[in-house]
């Protein structure tokens, strides 16, 4: 009983910090001014919101098979998100995605423009 | 999926939420599930922000990752019905479109990084002994 109250409670924890990475990553997919910065902040926050729900879903179930693929499911979003994101940046870049006003360097284009030199 | 129904259609009828069998009710189970039914809510309005992006969106970039975004956002949504309901039956379905999320954001990638032909690593090789 206390051992189940206990893991409720963190279980709540991470509920609360899994749905406000969650919340944070969509508003700033809707308000970040390009589509890098947009990256940025829907890659980062919907991993760690996901795994803040999957460590909730663990400890409140806390059966064998949720608490497995739980692991697994964290396992597959800490090693997809990244890659995709970074995929899709590179994608955006090559493609001249317009960038921020404000953006101070873009190396990726500067080592482009060194190689067609040499 | 027609076997599950009757379980479903159990654990959704009013005053058997969440229940197992044998299982010890916390203090705090009342909080958790309340948080959930917020959560549904908060996930909800995450996938709208998301669709607003993607309407919107100037480039295409923008689009496919406000797409990938509600597909996590949904994949979000399954595993709250998992903890609502206390079972391991839904988290396949949040791994499909989880899957589903990333491979479309890396098909999606290929298709915007191919339509630009002169970037250094889309030029096609030079063609060699062609006797």
């Amino acid at each position: 009983m206390t051992t189940q109250l206990i893991l409720d409670t963190l279980a709540i924890f991470f509920l609360l910090g899994g749905l406000f990475f969650m919340l944070v990553g969509a508003v700033g997919v809707l308000r970040l001014p390009d589509a890098f910065n947009r990256l940025h902040a829907a890659s980062k926050c919907s991993t760690l919101g996901m795994m803040g729900l999957l460590l909730a879903a663990c400890l409140h179930v806390g059966t064998g098979d949720v608490v497995a693929k739980s692991i697994a499911f964290i396992l597959f979003v800490f090693v997809s998100t990244p890659v995709g994101s970074h995929m899709l940046a590179k994608a955006a870049h090559r493609d001249k995605a317009p960038q921020w006003d404000g953006t101070l360097s873009d190396e990726l284009a500067e080592d482009n423009a060194k190689e067609k030199v040499s | 999926m027609l076997d599950l129904l009757p379980t479903i259609l159990i654990a959704a009828a009013e005053g058997h939420a969440a229940e197992p069998a044998g299982k010890a009710h916390s203090l705090m189970a009342g909080p958790l599930l309340l948080i959930t039914q917020v959560g549904v809510g908060v996930l909800v309005l995450g996938i709208l922000l998301c669709l607003y992006r993607m309407i919107k969106g100037p480039h295409l970039a923008d689009r496919v990752l406000a797409g990938d975004t509600v597909a996590m956002l949904v994949a979000g949504l399954v595993v709250m019905l998992a903890i609502k309901y206390d079972s391991a039956l839904f988290y396949d379905a949040a791994l499909v479109v989880a899957i589903l999320g990333f491979v479309s954001t890396v098909a999606f990638a290929q298709y915007i990084g191919a339509k630009n032909k002169s970037a250094p690593e889309m030029t096609p090789e030079p063609e060699e002994d062609t006797a």
